[in-house]
């Protein structure tokens, strides 16, 4: 009896749809793999595993993220949002990192666009151009 | 003189090597699965997939020392399914997975047992 074809067909319609809902195997493969041993082996269904996991994380903090977001009459979930989840959640201890990462995407961002090709007026000392840079500038 | 690699140099600077490029997960799927959390989700802004993609890095970094924590008191050197499992059980903050990875334990355990005696 093969029946292989028929799952094979309705088995590649609900991969597609399960992968959209999860976050790539290799790339989790590889943050699970960096912070291992190296002599450390994980195993495919680990894997999968925590696939599952950090979408269920994802959805969990979302959820909690856009609720306070509806308390507030505002439509659009942000960082600030995000993070203030977390540490609702019991994530305390990613909460400071993840501050101080949003916060340097957000100074960097707001140079990027607002000086587009003006060099003479950065002048004023400012605490990303502080942080970043090591070479002095030139005025 | 704009500095080079400054945008990188921020987001790849959380303890992991720039080498992956920038984020180690796609923001777009992120996205995807933020949207399917609730029908509540209406707006993202671009940066909380931003801020996910860091969070997930943590959060996976800190569920998979937990399970190696499990596989090294069965000594063993391979990560299973079920020291995830058991990481997840063992720590509270990982309470919201604990359906996911152990479906039939909490709820019915009679009926566990009735499936497998139905498969004999």
């Amino acid at each position: 009896m093969d029946d292989s074809t028929t799952r094979f067909t309705t088995g590649e319609d609900e991969t597609a749809n399960q992968q959209e809902r999860l976050l790539p195997i290799a790339n989790v493969g590889r943050i699970m793999k960096q912070i291992l041993p190296q002599n450390a082996k994980i195993s495919k269904e680990a894997k999968e595993t925590m696939q599952e996991c950090a979408s269920e994380f994802i959805s969990f903090v979302t959820g909690e993220a856009s609720e306070k977001c509806k308390k507030e009459r505002r439509k659009t979930v942000n960082g600030d949002d995000v993070c203030w989840a977390m540490g609702t959640l019991g994530f305390d201890d990613y909460a400071p990192p993840l501050k101080r990462y949003l916060d340097r995407y957000r100074e960097v961002e707001d140079d990027r666009l607002a000086t587009p090709q003006r060099n003479e007026e950065e002048g004023q000392p400012s605490s990303s151009a502080a942080e970043f840079s090591s070479i002095p500038k030139p005025f | 003189m704009r500095q080079a690699g400054a945008y990188s140099g921020i987001l790849s600077g959380g303890g992991i090597s720039g080498r992956t490029g920038p984020h180690l997960l796609p923001l777009a799927r992120i996205k995807k699965i933020m949207k399917k959390s609730s029908v509540d989700v209406k707006m993202i802004s671009g940066e909380a997939p931003l801020v996910f993609s860091k969070a997930c890095e943590l959060f996976i970094e800190e569920l998979t020392k937990r399970s190696w924590n499990m596989t090294i008191q069965g000594k063993r050197r391979t990560v299973h399914k079920e020291d995830v499992a058991s990481a997840v059980v063992t720590t509270d903050v990982f309470d919201f997975l604990i359906d996911l990875v152990h479906p039939n334990a909490s709820d019915h355990p009679s009926l566990n047992e009735e499936y497998m005696d139905k498969k004999q």
